[in-house]
């Protein structure tokens, strides 16, 4: 080959390296791998044996090696150096010979010393804008020639391309660590939320010894019955927070007309029966992330044929939060043990139930509820709610004797 | 004794390799481990022979730049056989043609023919 022909192959040669590179920092490939291969093309492209890539490491303040070849394990070289060194080595587009002695590869410090012990010949700037991202360094050609002009330009220009590559990743990178830092703080501040809404339940639960609990499992309750009816998970979590908080009317009514044993007076059911109004009054006022909560502790009482409280509304008229969470609330009241009574066996319970059945519940949320507890008795669910909680053991058979004399849907 | 493996054929203390059809990514460090492995097992003659490789690029340039330095360290000798002429300009741009000796068939590399040494392969 002529020495004609031989430039003509080189300058071929290096233009199809150039575009490889191109697509290789383009790619999708994991950032490792690209900085690799974009190591290796510029060693091949000079016969280097020796060559590394560092980038800026701003918590550590210095310049890592993120790839290396043929200089063995280089995990522990940083280089150092100054700010103002930085500002002025960010001016110089040209690759630096470290043979040299002179400006601006004085600029290096210390650094030049630790580039001398890797054998680096060649120092070239990887910048963007103003900002100096990292260094390639490769020591001298393998064929021992010079480093000419066009050498020089032709590391330039792959500087210029892995510069990109690496300012990408470092904005990929800071993205990231912002949706993280914004995530922690989101899931910090969901986490007080949630642990506030519970602080409020057991604040309800307290002024009743009896009724503890009782709003921890209306909220589970009325969630597994809202998933077996359809709703979605949003839907979901609005309900069990409404759960939580049906009750919360109740700390304004005097404590011994809660825990009275014998009946209530005139005045006294009047007091207690204003905890679903005073309940939607303190929960109207909050903006919750989910729909319907103050209505659905204001309509808990509501019974289906209109004889409930406090606004009497009839089947269709009351929200479905609050039908479903009807039937859970009485339910869980008639499983457990009151002041005035000891708790009803499941049986009962459901007989009770039964004989409500279209006057205080709606059986569009009786039949799901009771489909819910055949499910978790034929351990056809993995986290039983309901079942686990009732005190009594239940199976299948005596399931299906309870259910038989229920209308039929 | 000669044994031929897939990639690879053992002659005496020589190693010769078969690189793929092309060592064109950081894949083919494969061949820069394999070579190390065969160092370490005490073979002092590694031929690379080239004839079913149709393309070597930058990278590939680098791992055999890599390939050579290992070998060099070890007070070994690494020849190359088979190359096509499209290969032999890129070794020509980047310098190696000068260092390396360079045999139309590996039987010539393994031989040590150094008479048939420069040529490049008419197949």
């Amino acid at each position: 080959m002529t020495e004609a022909e031989l430039s003509l192959e080189k300058l071929l040669f290096n233009l199809s390296t150039l575009a490889e590179l191109g697509e290789e920092i383009t790619s999708p490939k994991d950032f490792t791998r690209v900085v690799k291969s974009a190591l290796y093309m510029v060693m091949g492209s000079f016969s280097s044996s020796k060559g590394a890539i560092f980038q800026f490491d701003g918590d550590r303040g210095s310049f890592e090696p993120i790839a290396s070849k043929g200089l063995g394990d280089i995990g522990g070289v940083r280089l150092k150096i100054g700010a103002n060194a930085t500002g002025e080595l960010v001016k110089y587009k040209e690759p630096l010979d470290l043979s040299s002695n002179a400006y601006p590869v004085t600029l290096l410090g210390t650094a030049r010393e630790e580039l001398r012990k890797l054998d680096a010949r060649m120092l070239s700037c990887l910048t963007v804008k103003d900002e100096l991202l990292g260094f390639i360094a490769i020591n001298g050609k393998f064929s021992g020639e010079p480093f000419t002009q066009y050498d020089h330009q032709l590391l330039s220009v792959m500087s210029q391309h892995i510069s990109f590559s690496l300012h990408s990743h470092s904005l990929l990178m800071k993205l990231m660590h912002k949706y993280t830092e914004n995530k922690n703080l989101y899931d910090n501040l969901r986490r007080i939320y949630y642990d506030t809404i519970h602080a409020f339940a057991a604040a309800i639960d307290a002024k009743d010894s009896y009724t503890r609990g009782h709003s921890h499992r209306v909220s589970a309750y009325s969630a597994v019955l809202a998933r077996e009816m359809g709703w979605n998970n949003d839907e979901v979590e609005g309900i069990r927070i409404a759960g939580l908080l049906h009750d919360i009317g109740k700390i304004a009514v005097d404590k011994t007309i809660i825990n009275k044993a014998s009946p209530l007076t005139s005045y006294e059911c009047r007091e207690l029966n204003s905890h679903p109004v005073i309940g939607y009054e303190i929960l109207s006022k909050i903006k919750f992330p989910w729909k319907g909560i103050p209505m659905m502790t204001r309509n808990h009482h509501e019974k289906v044929d209109g004889s409930g409280y406090p606004d009497r509304l009839k089947k269709g008229d009351i929200p479905i939060g609050a039908r479903i969470m009807a039937l859970v609330d009485a339910f869980d009241a008639m499983t457990t043990d009151r002041p005035y009574r000891p708790r009803l066996s499941f049986k009962e319970a459901m007989d009770e139930v039964k004989d409500n059945w279209n006057k205080q519940f709606d059986p569009d949320v009786v039949y799901p509820f009771i489909s819910v507890i055949k499910k978790e008795v034929r351990r056809e669910v993995d986290n039983p709610t309901i079942v686990p909680l009732l005190q009594e053991q239940l199976d299948s058979v005596t399931l299906n004797r309870f259910f038989e004399g229920f209308p039929r849907a | 004794m000669v044994k031929r493996y897939n990639n690879f054929k053992e002659v005496g203390d020589t190693v010769v390799l078969y690189p793929d059809n092309y060592i064109n990514d950081i894949e083919g460090e494969k061949l820069e481990e394999l070579c190390t492995s065969y160092l370490e097992r005490g073979f002092k003659k590694v031929v690379i022979d080239f004839s079913e490789t149709d393309l070597i690029n930058s990278i590939g340039v680098s791992v055999l730049i890599g390939m050579i330095e290992k070998v060099r360290d070890r007070k070994g000798n690494i020849l190359f056989s088979g190359l096509k002429q499209v290969n032999y300009d890129v070794f020509s741009i980047v310098g190696l043609t000068k260092h390396i000796m360079i045999f139309e068939t590996e039987e010539d590399a393994i031989g040590g023919n150094e008479k048939a040494a420069g040529a490049v392969t008419t197949a």
